[in-house]
């Protein structure tokens, strides 16, 4: 059983997210970002210009349905836009969300018939929905856009998982937009799947995906909307009362969107995970070090928590942070990280191919000294899918008959448990800051220094 | 030393040698676990090869020691150490291949004085 399993891991495919062109997904989880149309407005790219372009001539003709009495045409498809499942972006725990209501749909129309331009020109970024109907934010915006987008996201999906080997099947998949009959339509064709459920899966590019939109409700109201000018009381503002501003004023959010397009060159897709910057890893260092080992004022919490900040920085992007785990063993915790094993280096290679590591465990251990009974549920843990191959992350080397027990599992077993101490970790961020070295290297030193130990 | 080229060799490692060191040691001072990167160990381990060459087994510094590994990222104090080390020994070896002739100090080739100049052994003066 692999931890927090993703797509490529799952088969089998040794991919780090940051040589992916896309965000690997979750089977269990929804990834924090959202697709921001407005990085495909603003990508040199040709392709994106005209998939932005695209999205907006269908929502646009959405509210010219409306506008045209055929409402309900355009409520249908509005509630069947409201929610792209197939892509897991969002905060759901379950990668299954809600779409809109009825109402909720009426309401985005109204405003094609409230705002004279719209009614003319329609929407130059969906994104502006933010600022006329309540409960549209971030998520909706994405869901909308991968909607609309579904058959350009269904043919990248394709193209990526052919490159990769990912295995596809045959899936229907509902709510395709048909630019020539302009509505949605059931699609047969291949995608990967999610294996615990059985559902489709589709890729996002990484080049589209933000934790906030650029042009985004919360960055209007705190940076450029006439706050004094709504109510006389600020401090009171609902975010009701603004919307309600924004509908009989809609040059202040013209000037706002204007404003935001000529900072275009500032909008920067997010990545998936950034690593914590050269300072706070030594301040990291620093308090490590200064932790007293066991557990008196929580010491071993500090050290699991700065530990746990620590090395998936490091590490990056060679190993892909998995998760922290926390698991009792013989009623004592014990709390590991998991990293994907990405195969990107030579010795992490070697790893997977010498001890099948799909995924790398690192124990952390605040004691004084390692003892036979750590050794023995590490090695309790490292069954199939994990690997035979785990570190302990602690604070001193391990004592002469513990390390030759270590010895003995890798005559015995052929299972390698290699050590780090803080002055690896301080090595580790020393190489971090100087760019000499990559930190992995210490890991594989340490490994190096063990298999000449062994026999 | 049996030939010129001995003698030459022998001062081109010393300037390598000393050279390497000053930098090395510059980093150590600065960063003293920080790892050495893969370029630098390359041109480092070159050195000590030429060096291991030219000092022969009677003048190594460390008998199990022929090159740094890699793999073992040795860090800047590290070098540092295995540089002074061999600039000892290049020196001892040279002090005793020096000779005081004719109130000059000259490089000794095949047991007699060469006319190659040199400096005094740096034992002098030494308790």
């Amino acid at each position: 059983m692999l931890i927090r399993p993703r797509l490529t891991d799952f088969h089998g495919i040794a991919l780090a997210q940051e040589d992916a062109d896309f965000a690997i997904p979750f089977f269990d989880e929804d990834l924090p970002l959202y697709v921001d149309p407005f990085l495909m407005w603003r990508s040199p790219s040709q392709q994106d210009m005209a998939l932005h372009g695209a999205l907006l001539t269908a929502f646009n003709h959405l509210g010219q349905l409306a506008v045209n009495g055929k409402q309900d045409e355009a409520i249908n498809a509005l509630i069947a836009a409201s929610e792209c499942d197939e892509v897991g972006l969002g905060s759901s725990g379950t990668r299954r969300g809600k779409r809109i209501g009825r109402n909720k749909a009426e309401e985005i129309l109204a405003i094609f018939r409230r705002i004279p331009r719209y009614a003319a020109h329609g929407l130059s970024h969906i994104e502006e929905l933010q600022f006329f109907v309540e409960g549209i934010s971030k998520d909706r915006i994405s869901d909308f856009a991968c909607s609309f987008l579904k058959s350009f996201l269904i043919d990248f999906t394709i193209d990526q998982c052919n490159r990769l080997g990912i295995p596809l099947e045959p899936k229907t998949v509902p709510n395709v937009w048909d630019p020539r009959s302009r509505s949605f339509i059931v699609a047969r064709t291949t995608l990967p799947i999610d294996p615990t459920d059985d559902r489709p899966l589709l890729l996002v590019p990484k080049r589209w995906l933000r934790f906030v939109p650029w042009i985004s409700y919360e960055d209007y109201f705190e940076k450029h909307c006439p706050q004094d000018e709504i109510s006389h009381e600020p401090e009171n503002l609902t975010r009701v009362e603004v919307l309600n501003y924004n509908r009989d004023n809609y040059g202040v959010v013209a000037a706002y969107i204007e404003a935001k397009e000529r900072a275009f060159e500032d909008a920067k897709n997010d990545p998936l995970f950034s690593q914590i910057p050269v300072r706070s890893a030594r301040v990291k260092l620093t308090q490590i070090k200064k932790l007293p080992t066991g557990k008196t004022d929580g010491a071993d919490i500090k050290y699991e928590a700065a530990v746990g900040q620590l090395l998936p920085s490091l590490l990056y992007p060679n190993l892909d942070f998995a998760q922290l785990q926390a698991r009792t063993e013989s009623g004592v915790s014990v709390r590991d990280l998991i990293f994907y094993n990405t195969q990107r280096a030579p010795f992490l290679q070697e790893i997977f191919v010498d001890y099948g590591s799909r995924q790398i465990t690192f124990e952390m251990k605040n004691v004084a000294a390692v003892e036979r009974t750590h050794v023995d549920q590490l090695n309790r843990y490292m069954a199939d899918e994990l690997g035979r191959f785990g570190v302990f992350v602690t604070r001193t080397p391990l004592k002469r008959p513990i390390l030759q027990r270590t010895i003995d599992l890798w005559s015995g077993q052929r299972k390698a448990i290699i050590t780090l101490t803080d002055a690896d970790l301080e090595q580790m961020v020393e190489v971090f800051d100087s760019k000499q070295r990559d930190p992995l290297d210490v890991l594989s030193m340490k490994y190096a220094q063990f298999r000449r130990n062994c026999p | 030393m049996n030939s010129r080229n001995d003698v030459e060799r022998l001062e081109k490692i010393i300037g390598q040698l000393q050279g390497l060191h000053v930098e090395i040691s510059l980093l150590a001072k600065k960063s003293p676990n920080d790892g050495v990167n893969a370029f630098k160990l390359r041109l480092i381990n070159n050195v000590i090869a030429l060096a291991n060459g030219v000092l022969g087994p009677n003048y190594l510094p460390f008998g199990d020691f022929a090159a740094f590994d890699a793999d073992d990222v040795p860090s800047t104090s590290d070098v540092a150490l295995v540089l002074a080390q061999y600039i000892e020994e290049a020196e001892r070896y040279r002090s005793d291949n020096v000779i005081y002739y004719d109130y000059n100090w000259f490089y000794m080739v095949n047991g007699k004085a060469s006319n190659i100049p040199s400096g005094p052994p740096s034992k002098i003066g030494k308790k």
